[in-house]
């Protein structure tokens, strides 16, 4: 280690690149083609079947398995942290079951998991969601052979708990992609992919009973995810819907 | 997203958001507020406005909210019961520029240095501690000159610089005189001899500045490699540049060894030409993979870079054409180049024995260990996940062909060259990314940055380590960590890390920064990212950046060599690494690339 020696130096100096703060990248790529993937959903928008014990709106690091074939109208939300009216209107703008299945039906992707994860990652945890919830989800999930896991936030931390979940599934070998109203946070939280229609967080996967726009951020969702080739990559989608709550 | 209590004091100036819906009667805490290190993001993407007359954290907190607010809800006043009367503090903030996220660089972890965060405003002389365990001891008269000696009682007897409690006049030492002698490891004479015709002929031979390349050199380039379909040689001159050329795969300078192994001894030359490898399969696919120069030769080259042919350089074109579908594969374009090298070793054995011969030029590379300097390392990423991505290091020949070490069969694990191995030749690149910022076989025989640190006398530059970026993710976290170990073993006192091209390759260069950050060792990272390129990863060892784009719009333009490493590069890169070292803060970015910051660094280069 020298003792003394002279260094030429310059005040002011600044960084000249932007370098966003990310923990480390984790990566599964996606191998299959999507007809032949099985595909699951999660969403951290707080849903679950009405028969269910509510979310803990304070905080709640539990999960409600919701199997893939609930009708709609037996799924609802408990979520403190936006507008729920979207939601009551049409639980596909944050869990698009519905249009999940039209595109088995339509040999857009092969199947879907037999369970969906619902849980309600406002003012989350992050401990207990990175150590215990998102390993758990993911060791589900990864069970019943998913190939793709897609998710929706919700609100803010909503947003950070759900990529913490989806860490956890990319690591355990599928490969994933979040739906983000809030892709800022995503990135910040290290999502794998994201992609980033222009909606309201509570109608995070599109407008209500608008099958057309739901369906479309899906299946832009599902083909962007056949381009992504590496960690941290995003794609904002062209679909624009205000909710002026 | 909800700040932590951490969080929360380094951003207590910024402008108050909530994170999420709150009903009318919230006391405002720590938990309801928006985090303000990404408002930037989410203005740009229109999730969010801000507007002036805003409230900051620190006033807004213990508020209560008078009616219900939504997620991303600027505080106001009106909003608020029982605001507190603080002045908004960002009027002497003089970084700040409304939704500015200085303060998210500010909060740096235990690394950063939050001591020095004024040195503007502190009267000279003053002496700091700063992170590393240096005393930092700064004269605003004496205008560049910073002297660094250990804190914490490790000075010697002999050593003139003073701890912190003495005088400060007392502290001035002519720390040269107490230099040790430089340690020469190694000489390298490259002799330069002059080119100014080059012609087809029957015989290869070098007189009186023509070279002449036997014609029939075509034929036995095609039995280089079964891949190898045809090859076609054309002698392009500086007056007749405006031809149509296939993509542009390597710049290969002539050069011979004629005594010694590749970094001593002496490298013959020829200066005034260089030979232009390009190609494409027999399907018409250019071989290239992100972005493609081919085109008129005097439009898709940035003729002086240091990786292109000079403003004045005959080009010996060397035009192969493989088998149909392998351009990306890895065999292909390793066939093109073994086919190139046969012409070009013909010419180097051509002037291996140049005796009787006056070069125009020399040069000479000194291999230096300069005790009681900062030992510093560079570090150069290299592509390594097949296709045109390879590396071959320390080919006999300089950068030949034959003999080099494929960087994917190594596994891409960091492999230590002496700078002077490097200068010889040492690379010889199968690069392809994108045309403007791929680093090809003439850019590392006059490599910038190792030329100017290996010359300069303020620092002892240890080695450069060539790391490959693989193409599974665990293994580019395996060679990461090594890499770690390998800078831990060096003891150095500073890095530079470079990578050329853009895309996954930054998830390795931002994990080899952190491989050496985190060991406390002072690193500067230089890659293009300007528009096209930004970083999708980062860590807060990543706080001292030098962008390389020279593209008016900060894209990846698909001419040769454009965003690469320049001599200015490497001026601001190492003049930033010095200020590091020596515990000066480095200002944190603006958020997007923006081509002034760069030009008031350039400035600050004497």
């Amino acid at each position: 280690m020298p003792t003394a020696f002279k260094l030429t130096t310059a005040k002011g100096l600044k960084s000249e690149i932007y370098v966003p703060w990310t923990p480390k990248p984790v990566w599964t790529p996606l191998t299959k083609p999507l007809n032949q993937c099985k595909v699951a959903f999660i969403t951290s928008g707080g849903i679950h079947k009405k028969d269910q014990t509510p979310f803990n709106t304070a905080g709640d690091w539990s999960y409600r398995e919701i199997p893939s074939d609930t009708p709609s109208d037996q799924l609802m939300v408990t979520h403190g942290g936006f507008d729920n009216s979207d939601i009551n209107k049409d639980v596909n703008a944050m869990l698009p079951i519905d249009r999940l299945r039209e595109l088995v039906k339509e040999g857009f992707i092969g199947s879907l998991v037999p369970t969906f994860y619902g849980f309600m990652g406002g003012g989350g945890n992050v401990d207990k969601f990175e150590h215990v919830t998102g390993p758990e989800i993911a060791k589900k999930l990864k069970a019943e052979g998913a190939d793709i896991v897609l998710a929706t936030g919700g609100c803010g931390t909503c947003h950070r708990s759900c990529t913490l979940v989806l860490r956890c599934c990319e690591a355990a070998g599928m490969s994933t992609c979040i739906i983000a109203a809030l892709p800022p946070i995503a990135r910040q939280q290290g999502a794998p992919r994201i992609t980033a229609p222009l909606v309201p967080i509570g109608s995070n996967a599109g407008e209500p009973n608008n099958p057309q726009m739901q369906m479309g951020i899906l299946k832009d969702t599902l083909n962007a995810m056949e381009e992504f080739d590496h960690f941290g990559q995003m794609k904002a989608l062209p679909y624009e819907y205000r909710h002026n709550v | 997203m909800s700040l932590s209590q951490e969080t929360l004091e380094a951003h207590l100036n910024d402008p108050a958001v909530l994170c999420c819906r709150r009903p009318a009667g919230t006391v405002l805490s720590a938990a309801d507020f928006e985090d303000p290190a990404i408002f930037p993001d989410l203005v740009d993407s229109n999730l969010m406005t801000l507007k002036e007359g805003g409230l900051t954290i620190q006033q807004a907190l213990g508020a209560t909210l008078i009616n219900d607010g939504e997620a991303l809800t600027q505080l106001t006043p009106d909003l608020l019961d029982g605001v507190k009367d603080i002045p908004s503090a960002s009027d002497d903030d003089e970084s700040d520029d409304s939704a500015d996220t200085s303060a998210s660089s500010d909060d740096g972890g235990p690394d950063s240095c939050s001591c020095c965060g004024t040195a503007g405003e502190i009267p000279t002389p003053v002496a700091q501690a700063s992170a590393g365990g240096y005393v930092h001891l700064h004269l605003d008269k004496a205008e560049g000159l910073d002297l660094v000696f250990p804190a914490g009682g490790a000075v010697s007897g002999s050593c003139p610089a003073a701890p912190m409690t003495a005088s400060p006049a007392a502290s001035v030492p002519p720390a040269e005189d107490d230099t040790p002698a430089d340690r020469v490891l190694r000489t390298l004479v490259k002799k330069d001899y002059p080119v100014t015709k080059v012609v087809i002929g029957s015989e290869t031979s070098y007189a009186d500045g023509v070279l002449t390349v036997d014609g029939s050199l075509v034929e036995a380039a095609k039995k280089a490699d079964p891949l190898v379909k045809d090859v076609e040689m054309t002698v392009i001159n500086p007056a007749d540049r405006h031809v149509y050329s296939n993509t542009i795969m390597d710049v290969i300078p002539v050069a011979a060894k004629a005594e010694g192994k590749l970094g001593e001894g002496v490298t013959n030359v020829l200066s005034g030409a260089v030979f232009v490898l390009t190609g494409m399969d027999e399907a018409g696919v250019q071989v290239h993979e992100f972005g493609s120069c081919e085109g008129y030769m005097d439009e898709k080259i940035r003729y002086g870079r240091p990786g292109c042919p000079d403003d004045n350089d005959i080009m010996i074109r060397v035009d192969v054409k493989i088998e149909k579908g392998t351009g990306m594969e890895r065999r292909g374009p390793f066939a093109a180049h073994s086919a190139c090298d046969v012409i070009v070793h013909a010419c180097r054995e051509a002037i291996k024995n140049l005796d009787g011969v006056k070069p125009i030029g020399e040069e000479t590379f000194k291999d230096v260990r300069r005790a009681g300097r900062p030992r510093v390392v560079l570090v150069k990423e290299i592509m390594g996940q097949g296709a045109m991505h390879d590396n071959l290091l320390v080919p006999t020949e300089p950068c030949g062909v034959k003999g080099g070490q494929k960087n994917v069969d190594l596994g891409n694990v960091p492999v230590v060259l002496s700078p002077n191995e490097v200068l010889d030749g040492g690379i010889h690149a199968l690069a392809c990314i994108g045309p403007a910022t791929k680093e090809i076989t003439r850019h590392f025989f006059r490599e910038p940055l190792v030329e100017a640190l290996q010359t300069d006398e303020e620092l002892d530059l240890t080695g450069v380590v060539f790391i490959g970026s693989p193409q599974v993710n665990d293994e580019k976290t395996f060679v990461s960590e090594r890499l770690g170990a390998l800078v831990e073993a060096m003891e150095v006192d500073g890095a530079i890390v470079t990578t050329e091209g853009f895309g996954n390759n930054h998830i390795d260069f931002s994990e080899n920064i952190a491989a050496i950050g985190s060991r406390g060792v002072p690193v500067v990272g230089v890659t293009f990212a300007a528009y096209q390129g930004q970083l999708v990863v980062g860590n807060k060892y990543m706080d001292a950046m030098i962008e390389l784009n020279k593209d008016p719009e900060g894209f990846e333009n698909e001419i040769l060599a454009d965003n690469t490493t320049t001599p200015d590069d490497a001026a601001r890169a190492i003049l930033m690494l010095k200020t590091k070292m020596a515990g000066i803060p480095i200002e944190p970015p603006e958020h997007k690339w923006d081509e002034a910051v760069i030009e008031a660094n350039k400035r600050l280069v004497k």
